[in-house]
C-alpha cells in the first residue's frame, strides 16, 4: 500500500467518522495546549506570582548590610560593588539605603526619629505603596528635594491623622514638604521613620551619611539562595566584607517554594492525567472500532489486503488523529497564550511556544502509536473467515 | 512436485480440486463438513453450487478463495498448488487471482461506489491515475457507470450486489466466487447479476462459481454441482 493512498484512506476514515473521535481529539488537544501554556508562561507567571506573594513575605528580597557600629572601620557600598551586584544574573532591582537620627519640634513637642535616605527604586524593592498623598520619584532624588514621605505611625504621633500630603515638617530646624504616607506591609522600624530621598540625607544630616544598606530583589524565589551564596565573594571582591550581613528570610521562602512545588505539581498532574485520557481513549475508540469494523477488516482482507496494509491502516488511522488533536491542540495554545499573554501583559519568546508545540507533538504521536499499536496489531492478525462470518 | 502436479492436471483447466476434505474439531466430536471434493472448472465456465443450508457451500467457497485450508487434499489453480502459499501470497493471490461476492452486500460503508472499487487496486499497486478508466470499465460491465460517485449507503440492494460484482472483477481475476449473490434479491434483480456473470464470460477467460438456491439461476450456468452431506455431485 502506498503512502499517499495509506493517508487519502486514513485521513478519509477519520474525517467521515468524526464524531465518534471528537472527545478524544479534544482531550489530546486540550492536553496540548495546556503543555504549551505551561512551557511558554510559567517563568513570566512565576515572576508575577512572585511579586504578589511578596506582599505577604518579601521572600525574594535579600538585605545586606555593614554593622559599623561594631566596626572601628566604616563600612558603606561602594560604586563598583554594587555594580558587580546589579550584574549577577537574576538580580531584578535594588536599593541603597542610609539611615539616620533626627528629630522634630512640633507645637512645641521634642520627637526623636529615624531618619531612612532611599533612593526611588526603594518603593519597589520593598513592595511599599502610598497609603495618602504620593511617594517621592527620581525627579526629588536627582533634584535633591526637600521632601519626605511619612510611616504610617509617626504622621499619627506627628499630625494626629494621615492625610498629611503638603504640610510641611522642620526636621532639624529645617523644613520639609511631606508627600505621603508609607503604605503596604511594613514593620515597626518603617512605621516609626521618615524617608527622605538618599541625596538630601547626604547633603542635609550632620556627620557621616553612609549607605550601608541595600536592598536587592530577584527576579524569582528560585535565585534567591543562589545570589544570597554568591554576595560575600563578590563583595570581597570589591571591598573590604568586614562585618557584611546578609540576610535572607528562608523561612518564607521556604513556604513559598513548598507551594509553589505543589501547584506546579497539580498543574502537571492535570496535564498529564489529560494525556492519559486521551491515551486511554485512543485505545478504547481503536479497540471498539476492531470490533464494529470486524466486518470492513474482513472484506479488505478478502479484497487482497495483506496484515501489514491493515496494520498500517489502522496505525495512520490512530496518528492521524493523535495528530491532528495536536495539531488542534497548538491552536488552542497558541490562543491560549496570546489571552494570558495579554491579561498578564507579557509576550512570552516564540521560541518557547514552538518548544512546546514540537514536544507536544512528540507526545502525540508516541500517544497514538502507543495506543493505537494493539488495537492495530489485533486487526492485523484477524483471520479473513472469522472477519467474514462475523455477524 | 509442483510440475508433477501440474502435469497431471488436464491442459485448459483452471481449478483442479481432488480429493478434498474438511472437518472440524468441536467438543462433541469432528464434524465432517466437505468430503472428498472433487471438482474440475475450465475457464468460462460458470458453475453453479446448490445445497441445503448448512451442507458446507460457503466452506468450499471459502477453501477457493483460501479464507480456510482444507483439512486434506490438493487444490491448484492454473497448475500452481495454492494451498502452499504463505499468508503473504495468500494475500497476492486474493487480490489478483479471485474476485469474491458475498451474500449479503458488503460494500464498505460511508464510502462511495469509485471507493469501494478502489481498495483492490490499492492493494494490487495500480497506479492512481490508471484506477479511473479501469472502475469506470468495471461499472460499465454491470451497468452501473452512473451510480460511480453515490455514496454506497444510497444504493438499492439490487444494486449494492451488482457493485459489489463490479468490484469482484475489476482486478481482473482468473475466477469470480460469488457465495448466494442473489439471495437477498427479488427475482428480477437477481436475473440481473446472473445476466452480468454470462456477459463477463462471454467476453473473458473468467470462470464463476455461484452457490444458490435457484433453479433458475443454476439453469443458466454452464454446470450444475449440488452438496449433500458433504459430497459433491455434478449434475
Ligand atoms: N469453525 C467451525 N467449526 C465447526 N463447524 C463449522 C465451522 N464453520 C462451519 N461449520 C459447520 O460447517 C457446516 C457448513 O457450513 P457452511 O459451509 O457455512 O454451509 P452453507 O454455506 O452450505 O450453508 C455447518 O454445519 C457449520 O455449522
Ligand atoms: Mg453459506
Amino acid at each position: 500500500m502506498r503512502l499517499n493512498d495509506l493517508m487519502t484512506v486514513s485521513v478519509r476514515q477519520v474525517v467521515r467518522h468524526r464524531r465518534r473521535y471528537l472527545g478524544v481529539v479534544l482531550a489530546i488537544a486540550l492536553g496540548v495546549a495546556g503543555f504549551i501554556n505551561i512551557i511558554t508562561m510559567s517563568r513570566v507567571v512565576k515572576t508575577n506570582f512572585n511579586e504578589d506573594l511578596d506582599l505577604i513575605g518579601g521572600v525574594t528580597v535579600i538585605r545586606l548590610y555593614f554593622d559599623n557600629n561594631r566596626s572601628y572601620r566604616p563600612q558603606w557600598f561602594r560604586d563598583n560593588t554594587l555594580a558587580a551586584l546589579s550584574r549577577l544574573n537574576g538580580v531584578k532591582e535594588m536599593s541603597l539605603m542610609a539611615v539616620h537620627t533626627a528629630n522634630t519640634n512640633w507645637h512645641g513637642q521634642q520627637y526623636g526619629f529615624s531618619v531612612l535616605g532611599v533612593d526611588e527604586a526603594f518603593w519597589q524593592v520593598r513592595n511599599f505603596w502610598a497609603q495618602t498623598g504620593n511617594l517621592f520619584g527620581a525627579e526629588s532624588v536627582a533634584g535633591r528635594k526637600r521632601e519626605c514621605v511619612l510611616g504610617a505611625e509617626l504622621a499619627r504621633k506627628i499630625f494626629g491623622s494621615h492625610d498629611v500630603r503638603g504640610r510641611s515638617l522642620e526636621i532639624n530646624n529645617e523644613s520639609y514638604w511631606v508627600s505621603g504616607v508609607l503604605g503596604g506591609v511594613t514593620d515597626s522600624g518603617s512605621a516609626n521613620a521618615a524617608f527622605l530621598p538618599l541625596t538630601t540625607t547626604k547633603d542635609r544630616m550632620a556627620g557621616q551619611v553612609l549607605t550601608d544598606r541595600l536592598y536587592l530583589r530577584c527576579q524569582t524565589w528560585d535565585d534567591v539562595s543562589r545570589i544570597a551564596a554568591a554576595i560575600p565573594a563578590i563583595i570581597k571582591a570589591n571591598q573590604s566584607p568586614e562585618e557584611l550581613h546578609v540576610e535572607v528570610s528562608w523561612e518564607g521562602l521556604k513556604r513559598v517554594q513548598q507551594l509553589a512545588w505543589w501547584i506546579q505539581f497539580l498543574i502537571y498532574l492535570a496535564i498529564s492525567a489529560t494525556f492519559i485520557l486521551g491515551g486511554v481513549g485512543i485505545w478504547n475508540v481503536m479497540m471498539a472500532a476492531v470490533v464494529t469494523r470486524t466486518r470492513e477488516i474482513g472484506l479488505k482482507k478478502a479484497m487482497g489486503a495483506e496484515d501489514k496494509d491493515i496494520l498500517a491502516q489502522f496505525l495512520s488511522e490512530a496518528l492521524c488523529l493523535s495528530m491532528g488533536a495536536a495539531l488542534l491542540g497548538g491552536l488552542l495554545g497558541r490562543i491560549m497564550m496570546e489571552i494570558l499573554g495579554r491579561l498578564l501583559g507579557i509576550r512570552p519568546p516564540e521560541n518557547l511556544f514552538f518548544l512546546g508545540l514540537a514536544l507536544g507533538f512528540l507526545f502525540a504521536v508516541i500517544l497514538g502509536v502507543g495506543a493505537g499499536l494493539y488495537p492495530s496489531l489485533r486487526a492485523s492478525r484477524m483471520e479473513v473467515v472469522t472477519a467474514i462470518r462475523y455477524e | 512436485m509442483n510440475n508433477l502436479l501440474a502435469a497431471r492436471q488436464a491442459p485448459g483447466v483452471l481449478i483442479q480440486v481432488t480429493d478434498l476434505t474438511k472437518s472440524y474439531q468441536t467438543d462433541s466430536g469432528t464434524i465432517y463438513v466437505l468430503k472428498d471434493v472433487n471438482l474440475s472448472i475450465d475457464p468460462g465456465e460458470i458453475v453453479a453450487v446448490m445445497g441445503p443450508s448448512g451442507s458446507g457451500k460457503s466452506t468450499l467457497l471459502f477453501i477457493l478463495g483460501i479464507f480456510i485450508s482444507p483439512t486434506t487434499g490438493s487444490y491448484l489453480l492454473g497448475g500452481e498448488d495454492v494451498l502452499r502459499l504463505d499468508r503473504n501470497a495468500q494475500a497476492e493471490f486474493r487480490r489478483n487471482r479471485v474476485g469474491f461476492v458475498f451474500q449479503s452486500c458488503d460494500l464498505l460503508e460511508n464510502s462511495t461506489v469509485y471507493e469501494n472499487l478502489e481498495f483492490p487496486l490499492i492493494y494490487a499497486g495500480v497506479a492512481r491515475g490508471e484506477r479511473p478508466a479501469r472502475i469506470g470499465a468495471a461499472l460499465d460491465l454491470v451497468n452501473l457507470g452512473h451510480r460511480i460517485h453515490h455514496s454506497s449507503n444510497r444504493l438499492s440492494g439490487g444494486e449494492r450486489q451488482r457493485v459489489a460484482v463490479a468490484r469482484a472483477l475489476v482486478n481482473q481475476p482468473q475466477v469470480i466466487l460469488a457465495d448466494e449473490p442473489t439471495g437477498q434479491l427479488d427475482r428480477s434483480h437477481g436475473h440481473q447479476v446472473m445476466d452480468h456473470f454470462v456477459e463477463i464470460v462471454s467476453h473473458s477467460q473468467t470462470s464463476i462459481v455461484v452457490v444458490t438456491h435457484d433453479p433458475e439461476m443454476a439453469a443458466r450456468c454452464t454446470r450444475v454441482c449440488s452438496i449433500r452431506d458433504g459430497i459433491l455431485y455434478e449434475q
